[in-house]
């Protein structure tokens, strides 16, 4: 059938990525299939983690894999949005008259590392933004389109925060994920060790190019998904509200605002490309909640107490999970929920 | 079209599939409410074989009939409760591992979906369903009242088996059968008196009256007198040293009962409860009303009454011509008539009374007890009398809040002296008022205020759990009032 073979393909290019980037990247599974799943829904992504864990090692070799023109921004406080977007500059003709042309900044590429993102003013930051939420920039009145498929990986350092402007919620919300890269474990770094130090690091193969990048792509928004699953995602993103009549304890102490509608389009695209990756046909109730954290952690805003206590996203969106799950269950009969 | 083509439609199969958790999940369904109404009907029947005495030999058929109902209704109510086919297939998906495929299709197939991967998800549904294990899909559950169930049981057969449980009967004694057993009703809070019995019966049961001369001692009214006997009512009259004789106690009766019966002549105890009237009264009505309402009294009692209030009434009180009218009334059969009649009487009696104590000078017995300095004599214990009533709020005065308690001593107003601002740096500021109130500027000290409000921000950054970038934030706002 011929469904079946696209969907064998897109199994086959998700394995052939993952295999490719692993061959580089040492743990980090987990963090590996999400990007990907944002690169295959449509998405950006946000990496967050301490110095030297492979956020940006991670993105060049993703890169490197597809056939995709890659840019990479190193963000800093001088940046402007010129250097990102690009600027008009006069030029000669053959006559001697001047003119404008368009010079293309950075941006104008598939596949774009801004790294430490949170280091460059907000005006800056600002420039980037745009272009992931419009895929297109305006310079001079002129709206310059972005290529596609066009996917931001910005990364930012938790830690040295003096020096920095950090996102603000409502950029935040424009990355589909929000991943968090860990410390690697004694046999992951014993694993780094051997990699790095050997006179040959491993290369990588260009697995996928741009035409079956969106081919792909389209797919994944054809997965059916059922009423039930679909109704467990916008439950979830209302048990974030405290203002919600079911929202768990947590979320009513700890929680100034719930996630935004795009949280839910985050969980159910997230849930197609894990469902497609499993090899079926439909989103299940396990791939919604396997989106939940990198979905909703960064669209959940703390209150004063949320913040003064420390309380981590994590615990609160399992917390939230469950009540949603029991929102469900609310009025059912015994043997149906 | 044709079995083989419409065993094959995807529909179909789903909809079987889903009509086999349907099955399965009515069976267990049954089991549980069936589990749980037999608990309930088994502790209901236990009733009826409690009441065993009183049902007979149709207790133990009675709780059958209520189990059986019971398990009636849990299986009906059970049965009646529809089973939607989505999560029927949801139920399957969860059981079987199958992440939603079945429930997915079928909502598919339902809205028609034709998209490719839709029709590519109903043809794995269709080729998977056929696989999956039908049977156990659907766990049995236990209610919880069903921890109940061998109790209950364990109740039931052992009230089944035992005998009967004895019921208490009879209740209260009716009124007219209390009279002749009076002497037996007041033995719980104390010795009877003679004066509480109608004197017709008395003068009916003399024998009696001296077969039990132990049942006569006057009923205590007051803490020193509930010891008392006839020998305190009698102590201070000349037949007080009289020995009991005996064979004239048999042939005539005891002279102290006769002297009882006769109220006007007995001794002026100035503490005794029985020196007014109007009180005995008080007290025989009581008795004799304890308990009834005015419909509920008979004819007889009335006339006991009244020949009670008859025989106490002193002359002069105009109270006789009040008690003839009741006398006529209960002649008639109308008992309001005498009742209001008796009202009167007793109000003239009060009202003689009244006269009498103020020419003699004298006051109530509370009054006397409530002098100022004297708070002990307040008249505790003492069950009637005007003179609680009459005090704020007590009985039935009006005066609920009593009298203002007497003021202090001290200024009137709070003293202040005015003087002059210093001159240097203020330590106070004017609000900013506006209108009338602008004439009188209050002054707040500002450094007092502002160094005990910093003091306890320096504690709260201390102590209290505050996330470093608004410590910060505090302290620079802080600091900016210090600089203004």
């Amino acid at each position: 059938m011929v469904e079946e073979a696209r969907v064998e393909r897109f199994v086959r290019a998700f394995q052939a990525l993952r295999r490719e980037i692993q061959k580089v990247i040492v743990g980090h599974e987990e963090v590996i299939d999400q990007v990907l799943a944002c690169l295959f829904s449509g998405g950006h992504v946000l990496l967050e983690g301490a110095p030297g864990l492979g956020k940006t090692l991670l993105v060049k070799t993703l890169a490197e894999c597809l056939d995709l023109t890659f840019s990479r921004i190193q963000f800093t406080p001088d940046l402007m949005p010129a250097d990102i977007v690009g600027t008009n500059i006069i030029m000669l003709d053959q006559a001697e008259r001047r003119y404008f042309q368009f010079q293309h900044g950075p941006i104008f590429a598939h596949i774009i590392l801004a790294d430490e993102v949170n280091r460059a003013t907000p005006k800056t930051q600002s420039a980037l933004l745009e272009g992931m939420q419009e895929r297109g920039v305006t310079v001079a009145g002129t709206l310059h389109p972005l290529p596609s498929p066009f996917l931001v990986l910005a990364t930012q350092n938790p830690i040295e925060m003096e020096g920095t402007y950090p996102l603000p919620e409502a950029q935040l919300d424009r990355f589909l994920f929000k991943l968090h890269i860990r410390y690697p474990v004694l046999a992951e770094l014993n694993e780094i060790i051997d990699r790095t130090t050997r006179p040959h690091e491993p290369g990588v193969q260009q697995v996928l190019n741009a035409t079956e990048a969106e081919s792909l792509k389209e797919l994944v928004r054809e997965v059916p998904i059922a009423t039930h699953v679909r109704e467990l995602a916008s439950l979830i993103i209302l048990a974030t509200h405290p203002q919600w009549e079911h929202a768990p304890e947590v979320t009513r102490k700890y929680v100034r605002y719930g996630s935004s509608p795009r949280g839910a389009q985050a969980l159910v695209l997230g849930g197609k490309v894990r469902a497609l990756v499993s090899g079926r046909f439909n989103v299940s109730t396990e791939d919604i909640k396997a989106m939940v954290l990198p979905a909703l952690r960064h669209r959940v805003i703390f209150n004063f107490e949320g913040e003064a206590e420390g309380i981590n996203v994590d615990y609160l969106l399992q917390e939230v999970v469950t009540a949603a799950e029991e929102a469900i269950r609310h009025g059912k009969e015994v043997f149906l929920r | 079209m044709s079995d083989g083509a419409r065993t094959s439609d995807p529909e179909t199969i789903l909809r079987d599939a889903a009509q086999r958790v349907s099955v399965q999940v009515r069976v267990r369904r049954s089991e549980y409410y069936a589990l749980r109404a037999l608990t309930w009907g088994v502790s209901l029947a236990v009733l009826p074989l409690l009441l065993k005495g009183l049902l007979g030999a149709r207790a133990p058929s009675l709780a059958i009939a209520v189990i059986g109902l019971a398990l009636l209704g849990g299986l009906l109510y059970s049965l009646s409760r529809s089973v939607p086919a989505g999560d029927a297939l949801r139920l399957a998906d969860r059981a079987a591992a199958l992440h939603d495929r079945l429930s997915t299709a079928l909502e598919c197939v339902e809205r028609r979906d034709d998209s490719p991967l839709a029709r590519a998800l109903i043809a794995d549904a269709v080729e998977r369903a056929p696989r999956v294990q039908w049977s156990r899909m659907v766990p049995r559950r236990w209610p919880r009242e069903a921890r109940l169930l061998p109790v209950s049981a364990i109740a039931l057969l052992a009230l089944l088996f035992l005998p009967p449980i004895p019921i208490p009967r009879g209740g209260l004694p009716a009124w007219e059968r209390s009279t002749p057993e009076a002497p037996e009703e007041p033995k719980q809070t104390g010795p009877a008196t003679a004066l509480d019995r109608p004197l017709e019966q008395k003068r009916r049961t003399p024998e009696r009256v001296d077969r039990q001369p132990q049942e006569l001692p006057r009923r205590p009214t007051r803490p020193e007198t509930a010891r008392g006997d006839l020998a305190a009512i009698f102590k201070d009259t000349t037949i007080s040293q009289k020995r009991p004789d005996f064979s004239s106690f048999l042939k005539q009766g005891d002279e102290r009962l006769r002297v009882l019966e006769r109220v006007e002549n007995l001794p002026d105890l100035k503490s005794d409860f029985t020196q007014s009237p109007q009180k005995m009264m008080f007290r025989k009505m009581q008795q004799l009303l304890a308990g009834l309402r005015p419909d509920q009294l008979s004819p007889e009692r009335l006339r006991q009454l009244l020949d009670e209030m008859d025989r106490l009434g002193r002359k002069g009180d105009g109270s006789d011509g009040d008690l003839r009218e009741g006398e006529e009334a209960l002649n008639e059969g109308q008992l309001s008539r005498a009742l209001s009649a008796m009202e009167r009487a007793l109000n003239r009696m009060r009202a003689q009374e009244e006269r009498e104590r103020a020419k003699k000078g004298l006051s109530g017995g509370r009054d006397k007890g409530r002098e100022p300095g004297d708070p002990g004599k307040d008249g505790e214990g003492d069950d009637l009398g005007e003179g609680e009533g009459s005090l704020p709020g007590k009985g039935h005065s009006a005066d609920v809040r009593g009298s203002p308690t007497r003021r202090l001593p001290g200024e009137k107003l709070d003293m202040a002296l005015s003087g002059e601002q210093r001159q240097g740096r203020r330590e106070a500021y004017d609000t900013n008022l506006r209108g009338r109130g602008a004439q009188n500027p209050s002054r707040l000290p500002f450094a007092t205020v502002f160094s005990q409000y910093r003091k306890l921000m320096e504690e709260a950054l201390a102590k209290e759990p505050i996330p470093f970038e608004y410590r910060t934030q505090i302290r620079d706002y802080f600091q900016s009032l210090e600089e203004r």
